[in-house]
């Protein structure tokens, strides 16, 4: 899969790349181990509430489970 | 600022040409597969035992070349490695939720995980169905719901939450208490089951409230039984309320819904396709049966990472039609009339079908009835025996002989000509439900 297609491979829109770049830096972030509690549970939500934004449009095929 | 909203909660998938939605089905089923062989003990053991790798899976039509999941074989993996069976996915420690089924059927309850991206797809499933149904940010929407470990209507507070709707909840509430608060907050929307539905609407009666006239409620959104779309049931709702009714369905082993009724209500729920294959088969051979026919929905969902659910047998009784019979827009198919019943909860009497929503069906037709309980028997050991038992609403008792009659003779045309007994129940006397209702006893001995 392209970066710049989604999954049945049309060309992402400005705002689908805006999307599934925010969603990349708040997945990175929730990753992170040395982030105060209040930052990372915060930006785990968040990464999750990005995450079903790209896996509705069909810009990501990362399972549910997988955070 | 009013701004003019979408119809649809997601215009992209909602609406994608019926090719591409299958393109895209395809895709999450391969990576469904790939990942449950890869992470589920559970899953790899039945596909190794059916001879079918991940790599199979190259057409959608490839999905029958898998086994089935079946409540059985899922409780009795839980029972073999309590408590969640070699099912799971990930460890316990990665979840944020547990819900149990509700355990109407008598049988143990299966247990459920749920992680953070799995609980914030479960609630986005509901989005699909509330915004469909019209529910907007504004909306003040009331939960009439006991918030237990049975997962019910927790979703749909999620979705609520999530649009920005007012979002109301009334766990611990007596049902005068919640008619009182949905009328002093001003709620739009309602949600409950269809019985529950129903209740309220008799309680707001007795407390001399018209909810008509005192309410705002301009929808009610029922879920948890099928008589959410059964078009009496619905009018009697509609009539106490003042609102729209709409039907969802849903399945603790989902964890959401996975149809709802679109606001042009075209007799039955859209499948959310996009995140579901909803497969209907013949019970007995397991072929698919073509549209307009009556078969056994098979669900796969593409949503829970923590239990990949892939065809598991439903056991619930639909009938799917073609998306086109709704003017909306969407391309996911119809289910017509909503869950017909369940495949299992058929009762021969005497040579004859009975489903126990084709009753109720019949049965609320006729206004003055409040409540009512089938209860089939065994005379002499022989001879089965159906009988309704009705409660009127208040002040109803005159029209009880004319309504006897037509309702035996109603239940009868229904049943090729299967006769029923019907009987009056004192008021009050029979059983009310907030969750499911049991409205069917079978008291035949059991062999």
């Amino acid at each position: 899969m392209s970066p710049n297609q989604d999954l049945l491979g049309n060309a992402l829109s400005a705002d689908e790349r805006e999307l599934l770049d925010l969603y990349r830096r708040l997945q990175a972030l929730s990753r992170r181990e040395d982030l105060m509690p209040c930052v990372l549970m915060n930006a785990r939500q968040a990464m999750v509430m990005m995450w079903n934004a790209c896996n509705d449009l069909g810009l990501v095929a990362e399972e549910p489970g997988c955070d | 600022m009013n701004r003019t909203w979408s119809p649809y909660w997601n215009p992209k998938t909602e609406t994608l040409p019926k090719d591409q939605l299958r393109a895209l089905q395809l895709l999450k089923l391969q990576k469904l597969v790939e990942r449950a062989y890869a992470t589920s003990p559970f899953h790899r053991r039945l596909y190794d035992a059916a001879g079918v790798r991940p790599e199979h899976i190259r057409t959608l039509d490839d999905i029958r070349r898998l086994p089935f999941m079946t409540r059985e074989n899922w409780m009795e993996n839980q029972a073999a490695k309590p408590l969640f069976g070699d099912l799971v996915t990930r460890p316990e420690e990665d979840a944020i939720r547990y819900h149990l089924t509700s355990g109407t059927s008598g049988r143990q309850p299966l247990r459920v995980l749920d992680s953070r991206k799995d609980w914030s797809w479960i609630t986005d499933m509901w989005c699909y169905g509330f915004w469909g149904f019209g529910i907007r940010p504004d909306d003040k929407v009331f939960f009439a719901f006991s918030y237990g470990s049975f997962i019910g209507f927790w979703g749909a507070h999620y979705c609520t939450e999530k649009m920005g709707c007012l979002t109301l909840a009334s766990g611990n509430m007596t049902t005068e208490q919640r008619v009182k608060q949905i009328v002093e907050m001003g709620a739009t929307v309602v949600c409950a089951t269809p019985t529950y539905a129903l209740r309220m609407g008799q309680a707001a009666e007795k407390m001399g409230i018209d909810l008509r006239k005192e309410g705002k409620v301009r929808r009610v959104i029922v879920s948890g039984e099928p008589a959410g779309s059964i078009p009496a049931v619905k009018k009697m709702i509609e009539d106490m309320w003042g609102g729209m009714c709409g039907d969802t369905a849903g399945m603790t082993e989902i964890g959401t819904i996975m149809i709802f009724e679109c606001d042009k209500q075209p007799g039955g729920p859209h499948i959310i396709e996009d995140h579901f294959i909803e497969e209907v088969l013949d019970p007995e051979t397991n072929e698919p049966v073509p549209y307009g026919e009556r078969g056994e929905r098979v669900v796969t969902s593409f949503g829970r990472g923590f239990i990949p659910l892939i065809r598991y047998r439903t056991k619930d009784l639909v009938c799917k039609v073609p998306h086109t019979r709704c003017s909306c827009g969407r391309t996911g198919d119809i289910y017509e009339g909503g869950i017909l019943g369940r495949v299992d909860d058929m009762k021969l009497i005497r040579g004859t079908n009975v489903y126990p929503r084709a009753v109720e069906a019949v049965v609320r037709e006729h206004a003055e009835v409040e409540e009512f309980q089938i209860i089939i028997t065994r005379v002499d050991n022989v001879q089965d025996e159906i009988t309704v038992k009705v409660e009127l609403k208040p002040d109803q008792e005159e029209c009880w002989p004319r309504l006897q009659a037509k309702l035996g003779k109603d239940l009868a045309d229904a049943h090729e000509g299967l006769r029923f007994n019907v009987e009056l129940a004192k008021a009050g006397e029979l059983p009310r439900f907030e969750l499911k209702a049991k409205r069917l006893q079978d008291l035949r001995p059991k062999y």
